[in-house]
Order: structure tokens, then C-alpha cells, then sequence
């Protein structure tokens, strides 16, 4: 649980600093969280999703109705995971709002990320920002 | 080829809404079923290529609630864990109780959660097999989701499918349930070592399991004294 809690601390400071970004060091430590992730579905709010462990939901996870999450995923505090979504081997940070029927693959989504829209697939990108329409998106490639 | 079958494929879902459905929507909410009933036959199909590419041999194991595929998986996996690599996917609606009992015999296992799905379906075994590097596996095994009705419906791309049930579900529990008869290699009537006690009527059962489908073997176990254990496994081609 150190070692994770160290490398999403060392994840989270590298894509503050996007200009800055090395994808080879990012992608090493973001597999190597990943492989790291453990099993912590035990309090979230919503209705019952489909995880395919390892999911790590940190505290106040709200998540939507017909949701699959995993295998691979981590969900920071206060998180909103619209209906439908589904998300693999990625990470979300804390307070990010995801819209309805996302389907995000590969991704890293930073703190206060916000998706107010629905029906979108995100793969291998790490994504920041408000974000009303899908051309807001501005999409660093992981 | 991979790659544009990889790009076509998304989430199967569970379609339980046709009795619900008004008269106006019936018809496009039958024609969503049988698509996603093709999809999951491919990617059940490009799932087995897999499988197969690899040498691994697989097995989709299923049966109602309480007839006993975890011990049965915990016996093979107990004769096999130490020569070869198992992984073994568990559905489950909620817990890790399984993935717990048989990951105790030299297996990996990873546990499915469904919430309000009644059965595994072949995009939640793809979701694993991404990530996996199937060259480090000899053998996978999954245990279905506990019930004898929706999982008939999903194969999940396994070489063989074998169905569980006990006697202690009473000897009517395969004439009533024909769809997952039909559909399995192997038919495994379960806690045998019961059977003095219970009074029920195995040949029956053995029979209907013939009748429903004359090509399925059928063997009978108790999982709990290690009773034919050995026997199903060579069923199994083990
Ligand atoms: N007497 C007896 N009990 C068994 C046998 N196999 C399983 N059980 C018991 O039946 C219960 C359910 O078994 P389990 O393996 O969890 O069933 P599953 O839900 O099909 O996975 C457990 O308490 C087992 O110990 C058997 O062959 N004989
Ligand atoms: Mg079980």
C-alpha cells in the first residue's frame, strides 16, 4: 500500500507539469501502479457496478447504474462516475466528474477533471480540465 | 485481423428488458438481443483462438448456487497446482470468497464481481486476457456466475463447458434446466457421498442428462471425499 500510495504521488506530480512530461518514465511507473493496484471496493456510493478486480475506489465514489470497472483501476475521493461508463487500467484522480457512457482504456485523468457531456471513447491519453464538449478536450498521448 | 476484430467489439450486455418492453420498441429490443448474442459468439470465437494459439486449455464451469464448482475446482486445482499454471477467473455477484477458497492451491485468480449480472459473458474474460500474457498460463478455468438459466446464453470461448449440480437439488434439477445440458461437454452430478441419506434418484438424473444430450459425459463425485476426481479429470482431457 506505500509503494502505491508513492507512485500515484509521483504520477499525480508529473502530469502537473505536462511541458515537463517524459512518456517512457510516465508510462514505466504508470504500468508499474498499475500492476500494483489491490482490491478496495468496499465503499462507494451508486448501485451495483460489475468490477473485474483489481478496482481501488478511494473514500466517496459515486458511480452510476450499469458500470464496469476494472481490472486495473484506481478512483480518487469524491469521484463521479456517470451511468454506463466502463474503465480499465487507468486512473482517475480525486474529484473528477466522468459523463454518461464513457469508455476510457489506458488513460490518466487529473484531479478536478470535468467530462460534462456523454457518449465518448478515451484511450491511451492523459486528460485534465473542464471540459463541456468534446472538442475542449486537450489530450496528452500516454 | 486482430486488430479491426479488437476495435469491434463492445460490452456485451444483459438484455432482460424484453417482457418489459411495450409493444412499440419489442421488436428492436429482440433484434439488440440476437446482435449481442452474435458479438459475444465472436468474441467468444477470437477468445478460444487465443486460448488455443497458446496450448492453454479451458474450461467454463457452471451450475446452480451451492452444488459445488469451487470445491471440485479446489480438488483439480489441489492434484495440478504445483505442475502447472492455472489461472482461474471466479464470477461471483459480490465477494472474493472463491477466488480465496482456490487461490490457496498454487492457482492465480482473479474474481469477477457482476452486481446485477446473472451470468460471466466473453467481454468480461476478454477485459482479463488483454492484460494477460498468455504464455505464462497452462490452464484456465471459470467459474460461472451460481445459476442454471442465464449463463446458457454467453459462451465465454472455452474448449469445454462443463455443468455441475448436486443431488441434493433433487432429482428433477436437470430435466428442468435442459438449455445448460445442451450446451455442456461434460455433466457432473456432485455430493455422492450423500446419496444413502438423501434417498435421490441419481439414474434418473443420469438419464435425463442423456436424454437432453446423448453426446455429454456424465460422472458422478463427491467433491468432498475426493470421490471420482480422477476420473472427471481425464473426462476433462486433464
Ligand atoms: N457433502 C458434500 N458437500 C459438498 C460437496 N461438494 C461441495 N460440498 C459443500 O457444498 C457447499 C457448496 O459448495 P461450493 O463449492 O461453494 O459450491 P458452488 O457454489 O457451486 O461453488 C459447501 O459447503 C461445500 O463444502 C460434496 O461432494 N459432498
Ligand atoms: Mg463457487
Amino acid at each position: 500500500m506505500e509503494s502505491m500510495k508513492k507512485k500515484i504521488m509521483e504520477i499525480e506530480e508529473i502530469i502537473n507539469n505536462p511541458e515537463h512530461i517524459k512518456t517512457v518514465d510516465l508510462k514505466t511507473l504508470f504500468n508499474s501502479f498499475l500492476s500494483e493496484i489491490k482490491n478496495r471496493i468496499a465503499s462507494y456510493i451508486g448501485d451495483y457496478p460489475t468490477f473485474i478486480e483489481p478496482v481501488f475506489l478511494e473514500e466517496n465514489v459515486k458511480i452510476g447504474d450499469d458500470v464496469l470497472l476494472g481490472p486495473n483501476v484506481f478512483i480518487g475521493t469524491n469521484s463521479e462516475i456517470g451511468n454506463y461508463v466502463e474503465i480499465s487500467n487507468s486512473i482517475i484522480f480525486e474529484n473528477v466528474k466522468i459523463g454518461e457512457n464513457f469508455k476510457i482504456e489506458n488513460c490518466i485523468i487529473s484531479k478536478n477533471s470535468v467530462f460534462n457531456f456523454s457518449n465518448l471513447i478515451l484511450k491511451n491519453s492523459i486528460l485534465s480540465g473542464i471540459n463541456n464538449r468534446e472538442d475542449d478536450i486537450r489530450k496528452i498521448e500516454l | 485481423m486482430p486488430e479491426r476484430e479488437e476495435k469491434g467489439f463492445s460490452r456485451i450486455k444483459e438484455l432482460e428488458s424484453i417482457n418489459l418492453a411495450t409493444d412499440e420498441i419489442r421488436d428492436q429490443v429482440i433484434q439488440t438481443k440476437k446482435e449481442v448474442e452474435k458479438d459475444n459468439k465472436k468474441l467468444a470465437e477470437q477468445l478460444n483462438r487465443k486460448f488455443k494459439s497458446h496450448k492453454i486449455k479451458s474450461y467454463d464451469i457452471v451450475g446452480a448456487i451451492g452444488a459445488g464448482k469451487t470445491a471440485i475446482l479446489e480438488r483439480i486445482t489441489e492434484k495440478l497446482g504445483l505442475n502447472y499454471r492455472i489461472l482461474v477467473i471466479c464470477g461471483d455477484i459480490t465477494t472474493r470468497v472463491d477466488a480465496n477458497r482456490i487461490e490457496k492451491h498454487n492457482a492465480e485468480t482473479i474474481q469477477i464481481n457482476t452486481g446485477r449480472e446473472c451470468a460471466l459473458n466473453a467481454y468480461h474474460i476478454h477485459q482479463i486476457i488483454k492484460n494477460k500474457d498468455l504464455n505464462d498460463y497452462d490452464i484456465v478455468f471459470i467459474e460461472n456466475v451460481g445459476n442454471l438459466i442465464c449463463p446458457s446464453e454467453f459462451i465465454l470461448g472455452t474448449d469445454k463447458r462443463m455443468v455441475i449440480v448436486s443431488i441434493t437439488e433433487g432429482e428433477w434439477v436437470i430435466e428442468k434446466h435442459p438449455m445448460l445440458f445442451k450446451m455442456s461437454d461434460i455433466a457432473v452430478i456432485n455430493k455422492i457421498d450423500l446419496l444413502e441419506r438423501l434417498g435421490t434418484n441419481l439414474d434418473k438424473m443420469i438419464n435425463d442428462a442423456k436424454k437432453i444430450n446423448p453426446n455429454i459425459d456424465v460422472i458422478t463425485t463427491s467433491a468432498k471425499k475426493g470421490q471420482n476426481i480422477d476420473k472427471l479429470m481425464e473426462l476433462m482431457g486433464l
